[in-house]
């Protein structure tokens, strides 16, 4: 299958600051592909390359197989971009919005941009600057969609929206994947990236740190195990099993992290006569969080 | 534009209207005759009794380049350095049109500003042969036409430093600093002799400077003009294609 996005040691630095490191970045056509990251972690910085918006120090990057560097009229005809901290014209109404980007995407065929705009009870009359943040993220949804792209980056795209609008926007990507069609979404929202996203990348202080399916990520998070005695146990005896970290402990409850083979530490536990045993793989949250929270001195070294 | 457009019609009428109560004004000339430096500095050489002078003092050597400038330099700096400032500039810049295109429509929609302030001043002026104003039509449309030149030419420079430095208030601050030195340059030609050497690296001196609104304006002037222009698109281009849009 033909990769819609692919990045090969994509860097960029700004003066002296890394913001994003020897990317190596992969999305197949047909999906909705999660782009995850704290802030300041390069999500932009990526989104910006790709789009042709900026031009990388090292790497390269083709989008539905065209150079992001040589060839961004192609690319720009064929993706749908919506901003992280989208900025519309302040006197401008939505509809005339719609229709100067339409106009100068050489549409004729408003019907699209239409059905999306009651679709998401857009509201079309007033000038941008008199609308709440949701509603001008509504029109600049139906700006990134209304001209059927073979691939949508978005960047934050439910941000502002109310519950009833997000549950419409996910039914909306749904349908665009349906129809062979790519998304690249990046966003903080990890609930809706797990239930869209087929495959997530996770990204921190400039470079990529894991890239899996959803249920791949899962699968390989660390087992959480809480224990609870009738007497205090000292939790030095499960940390020195192989695989084990313990996460918290107050003598008699202790709770764990086990990224081995749980049979040893079940061993360990089952010595000291246990009250209770808890086990369940960490959430996706728990998993991202970890992610996202880093010694400090890896953003340094990037900094410096 | 339309606010800058209607003050000149207002004000150029004024002007216009008022040449009647000064065609005969000895005293005013002898006034601007005993401090030529100061007048210089106003733009005023020669006879302000005159029609070319009192047009020039008025109108041509002062205040519609200020609003021509203002005009340009002011859209200069927003049209690609504040747009990225404001963050609408991404919308554009993920439109499928090259970079270059962009430019020449945005150097074209600030041409279009600045025609219709200067065929507004014109007409306006035009109305002044009917206060005694004698001003050929031609000389009228050169001077005219050079000013709209000279107005491009610093909203390109402008735009171009918009494009390098990403920001409104340094490509607003180069500018207008680059437009004043050169307006003060070509006023004070003609009364400091160690500035006038420097006079042909003033656009002003090239446009209104040399007394144009009486002796027309030379092929030379259109020369020098169009080419700083063209210089200053270009430049504009290259920036703006190198330039990393927020």
């Amino acid at each position: 299958m033909t990769a819609a996005i692919e990045a090969v040691g994509l860097t960029k630095i700004y003066g002296a600051t890394r913001a994003l490191v020897d990317l190596d970045l992969q999305v197949e056509e047909g999906r909705c592909f999660g782009f995850l990251g704290p802030n300041g972690a390069g999500k932009t910085t990526t989104i910006r390359l790709l789009l042709a918006l900026q031009r990388p120090s090292h790497g390269r990057a083709s989008v539905l197989g065209h150079d992001c560097q040589r060839n961004n009229v192609e690319i720009h005809q064929r993706v749908g971009y919506l901003p992280g901290d989208l900025a519309l014209y302040p006197r401008m109404t939505g509809q005339q919005h719609i229709d100067w980007f339409g106009r100068a995407r050489g549409q004729h065929d408003p019907s699209v941009a239409h059905t999306l705009a009651e679709r998401f009870d857009v509201i079309l009359d007033r000038p941008a600057k008199e609308l709440s943040t949701g509603n001008r993220q509504k029109i600049g949804l139906v700006l990134a969609f209304m001209h059927r792209p073979a691939l949508l980056v978005l960047d934050e795209p439910t941000s502002g929206l109310d519950p009833l609008m997000q549950d419409e926007f996910e039914r909306l990507v749904r349908e665009t994947v349906a129809e062979g069609r790519t998304v690249f979404l990046s966003s903080h929202e990890l609930d809706e990236v797990q239930r869209l996203a087929d495959r997530v990348a996770i990204i921190r202080s400039g470079r990529l740190v894991t890239t899996d399916t959803v249920d791949g990520l899962r699968k390989s998070a660390p087992l959480k195990v809480e224990a609870r005695f009738p007497t205090p146990v000292d939790p030095i005896l499960f940390s020195l099993v192989h695989g084990v970290s313990v996460t918290a402990s107050d003598g008699s409850r202790i709770a764990m992290e086990v990224t081995g083979a749980i049979g040893p530490v079940l061993k360990v536990i089952a010595e000291h006569d246990p009250l209770d045993v808890i086990s369940r793989h960490a959430d996706l949250d728990e998993l991202f969080l970890d992610f996202y929270r880093e010694s400090t001195s890896t953003e340094r070294a990037d900094a410096g | 534009m339309i606010g800058y457009s209607l003050g000149m019609a207002v004000y150029s009428i004024v002007v216009v209207a008022l040449y009647p109560a000064f065609e005969h004004s000895t005293s005013l000339d002898k006034l601007v005759q005993s401090d030529a430096t100061a007048a210089a500095l106003f733009g005023i050489t020669g006879r302000i009794s005159s029609s070319g002078g009192w047009l020039n003092a008025n109108i041509y050597a002062n205040f519609f380049p200020l609003v021509m400038l203002l005009l340009t330099v002011g859209y200069g700096a927003a049209s690609i350095a504040g747009q990225d400032e404001d963050g609408t500039l991404c919308l554009i810049a993920t439109l499928p049109v090259r970079r270059t295109r962009i430019v020449v429509q945005k150097a074209a929609a600030m041409a279009l500003q600045a025609v219709v302030l200067a065929v507004t001043v014109g007409i306006c002026v035009l109305i002044g042969r009917s206060f005694d104003l004698s001003v050929t039509l031609g000389n009228l449309t050169s001077i005219s036409i050079s000013l709209l030149l000279m107005g491009l030419a610093f909203g390109m420079i402008t735009m171009a430093v918009g494009a390098v430095a990403g920001r409104r208030g340094t490509a607003n601050g180069v500018g207008t600093a680059l437009a004043s030195a050169s307006y003060l340059v070509s006023s004070l030609a003609p009364v400091a002799s160690w500035i006038r050497p420097a006079r042909y690296a003033s656009l002003f001196y090239w446009s209104v400077g040399q007394n144009q609104i009486t002796t027309g304006v030379s092929l030379e002037d259109y020369a020098v003009l169009v080419l700083v222009g063209l210089c200053a698109a270009s430049a504009a281009v290259i920036a703006f294609g190198r330039l990393d849009v927020h």
